[in-house]
């Protein structure tokens, strides 16, 4: 009888226990850190001397701006990007008419491709599979005659999605290849 | 009645964690430690001081943590009433160092007894949390735990923003303290160029062609080191710092080359028509990285100068990112064959040494996996829908612990 009870109470606990795990941290997370910076490593006056973890010193002095980063975009105007299946980097047949378009429109121009990945993995494979896009596109370029050397290739891997949800027509979308013109 | 309570707390325990924890052990062994608030008076900081505390002695794994706020005068032998049954009480003196700083005064008492007293020095108010991992740091030390060397640590992360837009984060391992480095571009793969955590690399994709670029956080001076067509990565620094492992497609092909710093040359180590990335220094000499040279990506090892190329890894069909630390490694594993929705990747532990693979994570999104420098535990990101978390494995001890960002997604991580 005990057992049981302990049983029952055990599994109850662990249903109720269940719904209100929480991932949350004891510390909340204050998010952009603003802190100005003062950068000397004046020693602790500690009661038991000096260690290199007595004295805690700012991370660094830099925040540093950049030049504006380019805007969000798809392909330029009358471009179609050229869209892959998960996980895949060759052309798919319903883009064959798509990429000869393209191929005229660039043919004499410098062109960059941009390859893009969906979100599932930031890791150097998944910026590699958008390269590898991009690399395909080329191929089929050059095959269409376009000059190899005029051709520049970057991989943003999931960081320049052009849907933002969580679907699978969102992610198909994300897996492509655009063209821009310089 | 006592079987149900230990049956409760046991499951409470381990329920709320996330569901790497597959025991935790000794549980019961674990003997009772209060925070205590010593300083002149009561104020947010000590409050938020104990929680700090709190959550980073959760972390040491050494005591069960009341994590109540009580006040009690430093000198005190005995706990404040509300912690009558704590065995050990860490107790704290926070104060105005004069010139911006925070003074703090630590003790720790075992039965009335004081096992530590130390005096700590916080240059920037701003970092506190920082200090409690120092505290957290030495009285794991005087109390004999494994090595928690990467709890001071500093992490760095790429945070994206918005489409083609991202910052390079400097912050803790809990993401409380955050201090944004580089922005107004679109980076990745940022990494300590340094023991010291004065140095960093970092991909900048804003370029006309991606660029590695070495920055000091000393001077902010950002140098220019090696551009390449498609991509160009840090993907690991040696001991020294004077040897960088890089993934370069000068002709669309991503392979695996040597950077040395001093002599500038670059040695092409890997050399194949398909994808090569993540290379990673091994203890022995050798490079471990990712291929998909069998048809789906997985762990190879190669050896500078040579075109032998072996696997290190037989199980799983989509192994796509690895780290490493001497004959360890950790490396993502994707889980099931879906398409789409529910997709699974788990982390798992390799010992090369005898074989044994240990499954790390159970469930979710776990991606970017990053040994400590010291080898004793795991960074890496955990991504749920839009939502990203830094989670940390002790594996030494079967624990886990994930703390989330609050906005923004995860790209790369580096402690």
């Amino acid at each position: 009888m005990m057992k049981n009870v302990a049983f029952l109470s055990a599994t109850v606990a662990m249903l109720i226990l269940s719904g209100c795990s929480s991932k949350e941290p004891a510390i909340d997370a204050t998010a952009n850190g603003n802190g100005t910076s003062i950068g000397t490593n004046a020693n602790a006056n500690g009661t038991s001397g000096t260690d290199s973890n007595a004295v805690i010193a700012p991370i660094t002095n830099a925040n540093a701006n950049d030049a504006a980063g380019s805007e969000a975009s798809a392909s330029d105007s009358q471009l179609a990007s050229i869209l892959f299946d998960y996980d895949k980097f060759n052309i798919r047949e319903d883009m064959q008419a798509s990429m000869a378009k393209n191929a005229l429109l660039v043919k004499d121009k410098a062109v960059k491709l941009e390859g893009n990945c969906d979100e599932f993995g930031s890791d150097e494979y998944n910026y590699a599979l958008g390269l590898k896009r991009a690399n395909a596109v080329k191929s089929e370029l050059v095959n269409a005659g376009a000059n190899a050397d005029s051709i520049t290739m970057v991989s943003f891997g999931e960081g320049n999605p052009v849907c933002l949800e969580k679907t699978q027509e969102c992610w198909a979308k994300n897996r492509r290849v655009d063209f821009k013109l310089p | 009645m006592k079987i149900i309570l230990f049956f409760l707390t046991l499951i409470q325990l381990t329920w709320g964690a996330d569901a790497t924890i597959e025991v935790v052990k000794g549980v019961a062994g674990l003997s009772p430690l209060a925070i205590e608030d010593a300083s002149a008076q009561s104020n947010d900081m000590g409050r938020k001081f104990t929680k700090m505390l709190a959550a980073d002695m959760n972390v040491v794994s050494l005591f069960t943590v009341d994590e109540s706020y009580a006040m009690a005068p430093l000198d005190s032998l005995s706990p404040s009433p509300v912690h009558k049954d704590a065995q050990y009480l860490l107790r704290y003196r926070l104060s105005d160092d004069g010139s911006g700083g925070v003074k703090a005064d630590i003790k720790l008492l075992q039965n009335g007894n004081e096992l530590f007293f130390k005096t700590y020095l916080l240059k920037q108010s701003e970092m506190l949390v920082f200090l409690s991992h120092a505290i957290a740091f030495d009285i794991n030390g005087k109390m004999g735990g494994s090595p928690i060397d990467w709890i001071k640590r500093k992490v760095l992360f790429i945070r994206l923003t918005s489409p083609r837009h991202s910052e390079i984060v400097a912050s803790d391992y809990t993401l409380s303290y955050q201090k944004v480095i580089l922005t107004g571009g679109m980076y990745g793969f940022a990494k300590w160029g340094n023991k010291e955590q004065t140095d960093l690399y970092y991909t900048s994709l804003s370029d006309f062609k991606p660029t590695i670029y070495k920055m000091n956080l000393l001077s902010g001076k950002k140098e220019k080191l090696i551009s390449s067509d498609g991509m160009a990565v840090c993907s690991d620094v040696s001991e020294d710092g004077q040897r960088l492992l890089l993934t370069l497609a000068p002709n669309g092909q991503p392979d695996i080359y040597m950077y040395d710093l001093s002599s500038r040359n670059k040695t092409r180590i890997t050399d194949y028509s398909g994808i090569d990335v993540n290379g990673q220094f091994m203890g022995d000499g050798s490079i471990a990285f990712v291929s998909n040279r069998l048809g789906y990506p997985n762990i190879f090892s190669t050896r500078p100068g040579s075109t032998a190329v072996t696997p290190l890894v037989y199980q799983g069909k989509n192994n796509s990112s690895l780290s490493s630390y001497k004959n360890f490694l950790v490396y993502k594993a994707r889980e099931n064959s879906a398409t789409f929705s529910g997709n699974t990747f788990n982390l798992h532990l390799l010992s090369l040494k005898s074989g044994n693979i240990k499954r790390l994570t159970a469930s979710g999104e776990n991606d970017y996996p990053r040994f400590s420098p010291d080898g004793e535990a795991i960074l890496y990101i955990k991504q749920d829908g839009s939502r990203s978390s830094i989670g940390v494995i002790r594996f030494g001890l079967n624990k886990s612990f994930a703390f989330p960002l609050k906005s923004g997604r995860i790209q790369s991580i580096d402690w």
